[in-house]
């Protein structure tokens, strides 16, 4: 028999980067917030701390910090018409658990999208008609420009002390900064990290081509930094331990960092840990959401958690799976493109090559989370795309995140894959060897969905979260194209060896990570018809339900998605004090 | 030792009386089956093994968990084939892979701790991975013995009692050579659970029993803990890192 609760006037689904931002804002305004996070509190366990934080097998290879699979994992098939398999190993993304969510243990690469992300659909038929865009690409505006997002991402940057330089300050190009940059009011709140061999041997290499690499932004503080909120970072120490693991030198931003602690004593805040929730309960007409249903997994006791405003901050997969689960809005159908919820699952499309260098030390083991120069001359549409074939493209970098060993050992092509020759390589080259790799976009394909699986269940007895995706010829296309670029740098670098890119196309492989950039289902827009949230992340179905993170991005774009989560995220704040003032349908 | 018997480690081998210390290349190996090396923090106590070829020392903790003899003879005899003794360092037995191995298997890893092993159970593409009812421990098993069956069939002999040359054809054999329709695969085997395992005990830091004494860590110039570099960015940007040659590990700090 679950347990009724008093109710709290507002209720945070999901304890990571959102969540976050949400009660650092509310909770100071007065207002009550009760923030409900399936996964443990981290802090004060050896996960954080030294030796043990630095131990790859654990938190990398075996994924520490992330949801077991045998209490809930995703099925997948390549389209519609297959039978769908779990993912017994959660090997190709990463979702959060824990409070912080994926925001613990990510990179820390933190960008701002381009200004034609928001209006895709319109950009593209401007420039190019129509027709250039295939009827199974299901791309979408918006519903608001970056005009609307440009303070928000000031104001993220400014709260995650982002370490950077400034490409377009007002309008006014910066040297040194990102030629494609949409335009910013102040230079980055830290300047850039200290770069690594491969960063210059990959900044002189475009510099020869003809382009002008730039510091990828970093959530990973180039120097001791106090946040406008007196929150404090420490100095970056260039660890190798970032994505996968939390920062042991506090230096990355994470919500638990920078965040929870500015509200976590205040009485009007509570965070329960180990809550799973596992329903979302609307009233008897549907129209407004009444509680939560959640289970306190270290005592199996089921809880009622009633409220007057909800929040959806559970990561895109979770953000779906519990609209579904709760049946709220109308499941998206491939065939007749009808139904919203689960619509326009979008990825990330990779790719990278490996370069060596006989005579150069790289030191792959001295790195950081979002360390590198980059390119962004072939991302979305920086470049002209007449006669291509596709839309979209990606930036292309030379990050030096880690040289931990398990993982992260280049070796030439051709080489065996053991005995003495292989042992030798690997003694030759781990040193002297870098990567150069493609961070894409994926816009949406008619086929690429989510919903419930027929077969498989969670510990919990209730339908796994189920994904149709794969790889389309716009994403091989544009791979390609990615590719040749990356190869002519590598041919400018003077690399006496240098892998073949491999292009990513069809199918999907689970086996290999890509990214944690797992975006749509819940997608935003202007038409109720066509969208899950409003433009001010509003459901159109459940007045009271808002829903944050990237499931509201109608397609992805080919930078990281934690920028405009963010920025979207610190805009949501505002907004739900607003309505919390007067509550009612927003714009 | 038979006249057919690889170098390298045979735990058949010492249990039939046949078995010799010390084989390799100028590199002294430990006992076979009896080859876990603790540092147990002694760093001063017990110089690193090096590139020359100085000796591990044995350890106090020995003895497999999961593996059994015939297992884990096959285990040693691939890993020792995998990782040979040679200028650049002791062959994988006595780097501690096996053992490595075999605690994985006896551990949360091998027992399937945190694998979604719920039914239906359905024949997947290759690209969606791990698709077996089984715990990884009873599927390495239950490959450790396909592999005996083919070595069997082809060389009337075990894997452990090939040659160098027989073991290598086996295994690219089995590494390339797609299952028949139906058949126990092999090929994602060897490639999906026993490779990555392999690349693991060479590889993971040293308390997990295999890189002993951190020297695959050194053979590669990887410095493991404790990584602050924030300085060095600069001072040793393009050049050697004097923390290449004398790597860290937990045990160090423990
Ligand atoms: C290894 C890795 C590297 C990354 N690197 C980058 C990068 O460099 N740049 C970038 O832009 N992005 C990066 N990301 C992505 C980034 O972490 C996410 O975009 C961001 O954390 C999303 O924020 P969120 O609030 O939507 O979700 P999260 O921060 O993941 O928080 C969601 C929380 O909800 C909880 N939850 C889920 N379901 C339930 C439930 N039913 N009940 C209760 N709680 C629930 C989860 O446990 C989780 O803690 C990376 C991610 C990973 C894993
Ligand atoms: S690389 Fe820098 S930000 Fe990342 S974990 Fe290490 S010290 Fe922290």
């Amino acid at each position: 028999m679950a347990t009724r609760l008093p109710e709290k006037e507002i209720v945070v689904i999901g304890g990571g980067l959102t969540a976050g931002l949400v009660a650092r804002r509310l909770v100071p305004a007065g207002r009550e917030v009760l923030v409900l996070e399936r996964g443990p509190d981290w802090s004060g366990s050896a996960v954080g701390e030294l030796p043990h934080q630095r131990d790859e097998l654990r938190w990398s290879t075996y994924r520490g910090m992330t949801r077991r699979e045998n209490v809930e994992t995703y099925t997948l098939r390549h389209s519609p018409d297959e039978e769908a398999l779990p993912m017994r190993q959660l090997l190709s993304f990463l979702p959060g658990f824990g409070v912080g969510g994926a925001a613990q243990h990510w990179n820390g690469q933190t960008w701002r999208f381009s200004e034609s992300d928001y209006v895709l659909r319109q950009h593209l038929t401007e420039r190019y008609g129509a027709k250039s865009i295939p009827d199974g690409m299901t791309i979408q505006d918006w519903g608001l420009t970056y005009r609307d997002l440009q303070p928000y991402y000031e104001e993220f940057e400014a709260l995650f002390g982002i370490a950077g330089k400034a490409g377009n300050l007002k309008g006014v190009r910066q040297a040194g900064g990102n030629p494609f940059e949409p335009w910013r009011a102040t230079e980055y709140p830290l300047p850039p990290l200290e770069m690594s061999e491969a960063s210059q041997i990959f900044k002189d290499a475009t510099g020869q081509l003809g382009y002008e690499a730039f510091p990828l932004p970093a959530a990973n503080a180039s120097q001791p930094y106090r946040n406008p909120d007196g929150m404090q970072l420490g100095q970056c120490q260039y660890c190798g331990h970032c994505e996968r693991f939390t920062c042991e030198a506090n230096a990355k931003a994470t919500p638990a960092s920078l965040l929870f602690p500015l509200v976590r004593s205040r009485p009007n805040f509570e965070l329960r840990a180990g809550a799973e929730v596992i329903r979302l309960n609307t009233t008897a007409d549907g129209t407004r959401l009444e509680s939560v249903s959640y289970v306190d997994v270290a005592t199996g006791q089921e809880f009622i958690q009633p409220g007057s405003l909800f929040v959806l901050c559970s990561y895109t997969l979770s953000n779906v799976r519990l609209l579904l689960l709760s049946k709220i809005g109308t499941p998206y159908d491939p065939v007749t493109r009808t139904g919203t919820v689960g619509k326009n699952y979008c990825y990330q499309v990779t790719s990278g090559l490996n370069m060596f260098f006989p005579d150069r030390y790289i030191n792959p083991f001295m790195g950081a989370g979002a360390l590198g120069f980059v390119i962004d001359d072939f991302n979305n549409d920086n470049f002209d795309h007449t006669g291509l074939g596709f839309h979209g493209g990606g930036y292309i970098s030379a990050t030096q995140t880690n040289g931990r060993p398990i993982d992260t050992r280049r070796l030439p092509p051709g080489t065996p894959r053991w005995g003495s020759a292989w042992k030798k390589a690997n003694a030759d080259w781990y040193l002297r060897s870098m990567s150069i790799s493609l961070h894409g976009s994926n816009y949406a394909n008619a086929r690429n969905y989510m919903d419930l699986d027929p077969d498989y269940k969670d510990q919990w007895g209730r339908p796994l979260l189920r994904i149709t995706f794969d790889f389309d010829e716009n994403d091989a296309l544009m791979c390609r194209f990615a590719n040749g670029r990356m190869e002519e740098i590598a041919a400018a670098a003077g690399a006496k060896i240098v892998s073949k890119p491999g292009v990513r196309k069809s199918p999907y492989d689970t086996r290999q990570y890509q990214s944690t950039h797992n975006t749509g289902g819940t997608i935003m827009g202007a038409d109720p018809n066509s969208s899950v949230v409003s433009p001010h992340l509003q459901s159109w179905d459940v007045e009271n339900l808002f829903i944050s993170g990237a499931s509201v991005f109608p397609q992805n774009s080919g930078y990281n998605p934690t920028g405009p989560v963010g920025a979207l995220g610190l805009r949501l704040a505002g907004d739900l004090l607003s309505y919390l003032s007067d509550p009612r349908r927003l714009g | 030792m038979l006249p057919d018997e690889p170098q390298g480690l045979s735990r058949r081998s010492l249990l039939t009386g046949a078995g010799a210390l010390g084989v390799g290349a100028g590199v002294v190996a430990a006992a076979p089956g009896a080859v876990l090396v603790r540092q147990a923090g002694a760093e001063e106590a017990s110089p690193p093994a090096t590139a020359s070829g100085q000796a591990a020392q044995p350890d106090a903790v020995a003895g497999y968990q999961s593996l059994g003899i015939e297992e884990a003879a096959i285990v040693e005899a691939l890993v020792a084939h995998m990782w040979p003794a040679d200028d650049l360092s002791p062959d994988g037995v006595a780097l501690g892979i096996a053992i490595f191995i075999d605690r994985q298997l006896a551990g949360a890893y091998g027992q399937g701790d945190r694998l979604y092993l719920s039914g239906p159970f359905r024949q997947g593409k290759p690209e969606h991975g791990y698709q077996l009812a089984c715990t990884p421990e009873a599927c390495l098993k239950t490959g450790l013995r396909h592999l005996a069956e083919i070595s069997d069939r082809r060389h009337a002999a075990p894997p452990d009692r090939l040659t160098a040359d027989q073991l290598e054809a086996l295994l690219h054999d089995i590494s390339e050579t797609p299952p028949e329709p139906g058949a126990f695969d092999l090929k994602a085997w060897f490639n999906e659970l026993f490779y990555p395992l392999f690349v693991r005990g060479a590889f993971a830091d040293p308390i997990y029993g295999g890189n002993r004494d951190k020297q695959a860590w050194r053979m590669i110039g990887y410095p493991g803990l404790p990584a602050t570099y924030t300085t060095d960015m600069v001072t040793w940007r393009g050049r050697r890192h004097p923390a290449s040659d004398t790597p860290m590990s937990i045990q160090d700090f423990s």
